[in-house]
């Protein structure tokens, strides 16, 4: 993976920390509970700046999906699928995916996240698909 | 308050100026913004020595003061910028009516420029970037995954909205081949000599399903620009001046931070900023769509146009690729649309040669002529919060 994410954002870093740990996270207001994706430090419902990285079930369905067929970058060949997921505990929340080629994907599918180490305290949560069309 | 003072036909258009549109201009950015500016002045029966306000777009190279100091203008008292991106043009008009109206400048030149094909091509991504993201860009949580530029977000939007509403490749080909007919009529045209079949339209290759190659505008090389004035001063000037009805700048609530890949985290994805510019505009013209005689809407792709339709109130919400495949964009349709061309065929300047082509159809010097056009549509309304205005007869 030539392309990383920087991790050292101060509004962002801890996403990418709780995946080390093999956790998909999202912020959320400590006072209120608002989701504040993507993250932010201030919650606008409620005025807090205290912020929490909750713990959401890994999983989620395709909400839309591209097959990139024309490539812009040396470290992306294509074919690839980029897929938007929703997440099956807070489909208000979307996150995004990649899919090697061209594989048979349709908006609903269920997928799962896997995580794929950065450095020793951050990785790039990724999606892989949960079952096949049938 | 706000409320209490109109900005309605209060300032004119009174001069437009471009260069040609290429794939290498062979010209510096400001060689081409220089020479747009100038176009627009002699258009404008003005002298360079007249003008003393400036609004760029803030992805612009070109500052004001480059400007200023390249054409010899001996005192700006007013400069601006809008943004983001190609969200900027009718709202750098915006900044113009604000100074003028409020005393800090009488001439505004408004300008864009780019070497969008020779230069840096937004359809690329930059290679050298190893580490994406942070610093308030939120990239992090897309370029990694290979989202990379805008036709990788439309290419999602256009996904969901054929799930969501059956919006089929034909009704998107219509947009690329109603542009393409407008540019085909038009010299400046980049694609001026070259017609364009649904059969080409449907086999040409795919960039990002389902988007196909003309789904997706040109990158140019040029520059366009526009002075602007009071209508009362506009009207002693050498141009019929076109005035600014209105201009309006809106966002949504919820709008994502970024400038352009977090707005994949909205509620919808099938709708833009349109709808919330569209109200506060409609009111402050005192009109509606169906006062609008032609249309010039930002097309960076044919989907950009479809969801547009909708926004805007030419027909129902889901129902704009049925709307767009029924002729309605053609001129004699409902709302003829982008007739110098559009940046799907005639040239990509960021949004601002949709205000020159305006300018034309309201004087009725368009190389497509909508017969006694008195209101024309202007949008900017792509990606993040958005703006727009319209142009009518004085």
């Amino acid at each position: 993976m030539a392309v990383v994410p920087a991790v050292d954002d101060l509004d962002t870093a801890g996403y990418f920390r709780a995946a080390a740990d093999g956790h998909l996270t999202v912020r959320r207001c400590t006072a209120c509970d608002a989701v504040l994706h993507v993250p932010v430090a201030y919650c606008r419902h409620c005025g807090g700046f205290e912020g929490r990285w909750a713990e959401v079930s890994p999983t989620g369905r395709i909400y839309s999906y591209t097959v990139v067929t024309h490539q812009v970058h040396p470290d992306f060949p294509v074919p690839y699928t980029v897929i938007l997921v929703e997440l099956d505990d807070l489909p208000e929340v979307r996150l995004v995916g990649r899919l090697d080629g061209r594989p048979d994907v349709f908006i609903g599918q269920p997928v799962v996240a896997e995580f794929a180490p950065l450095s020793d305290d951050a990785a790039l949560p990724t999606w892989r698909l949960r079952e096949r069309r049938t | 308050m706000p409320s209490d003072v109109s900005h309605r036909d209060r300032c004119a258009v009174a001069g437009i100026g471009a260069t040609d549109y290429s794939r290498n201009s062979g010209r510096s950015d400001l060689t081409l913004a220089t020479q747009a500016a100038l176009a627009a002045v002699a258009d404008a029966g003005l002298e360079v020595t007249d003008i003393d306000g400036i609004v760029r777009c803030d992805m612009d190279t070109v500052r004001p003061n480059d400007l200023a100091h390249a054409l010899g203008i001996p005192e700006l008292t007013f400069w601006a910028e809008a943004g983001p991106g190609g969200t900027a043009p009718p709202a750098m008009i915006g900044l113009a009516v604000a100074a003028i109206m409020s005393g800090q400048a009488t001439t505004v030149l408004c300008f864009r420029e780019l070497n969008g094909r020779s230069g840096q091509r937004y359809g690329l991504a930059r290679s050298a970037d190893d580490v994406v993201g942070g610093a308030g860009s939120y990239d992090e949580f897309f370029a990694p995954y290979g989202l990379l530029t805008p036709g990788h977000i439309f290419a999602l939007m256009a996904q969901r909205h054929m799930h969501e509403f059956g919006t089929r490749p034909e009704h998107l080909g219509q947009i690329a081949l109603t542009c393409r007919a407008r540019a085909n009529a038009n010299p400046a045209a980049q694609m001026h000599d070259r017609p364009l079949t649904m059969d080409e339209y449907l086999s040409a290759r795919t960039i990002a399903e389902p988007l196909r190659l003309f789904d997706f505008c040109l990158e140019t090389d040029g520059a366009a620009a526009v002075i602007v004035t009071s209508t009362e001063r506009a009207r002693d000037l050498r141009q019929q001046p076109v005035a600014i009805r209105a201009v309006a700048q809106s966002s949504i609530p919820d709008p994502q931070p970024g400038v352009q890949f977090p707005v994949l985290m909205r509620e919808s994805i099938t709708s833009l900023p349109g709808q919330a510019v569209a109200r506060t505009l409609y009111r402050r013209a005192g009109l509606g769509p169906e006062d609008i005689d032609v249309a010039q809407l930002y097309d960076c792709f044919t989907i950009t146009v479809l969801m547009q339709l909708e926004d805007w109130g030419f027909c129902k919400k889901g129902e704009g690729g049925p709307f767009a495949a029924g002729g309605a964009l053609d001129l004699g349709g409902a709302v003829p649309i982008n007739t110098g061309g559009g940046h799907l065929s005639e040239g990509y300047i960021h949004g601002m040669n949709h205000v020159l082509e305006g300018v034309r159809q309201i004087r009725g010097h368009s190389t497509s002529q909508v017969p006694g056009a008195e209101n024309c549509l202007v949008t900017a309304t792509p990606l993040p919060p958005g703006s727009a205005l319209i142009l009518g007869r004085v």
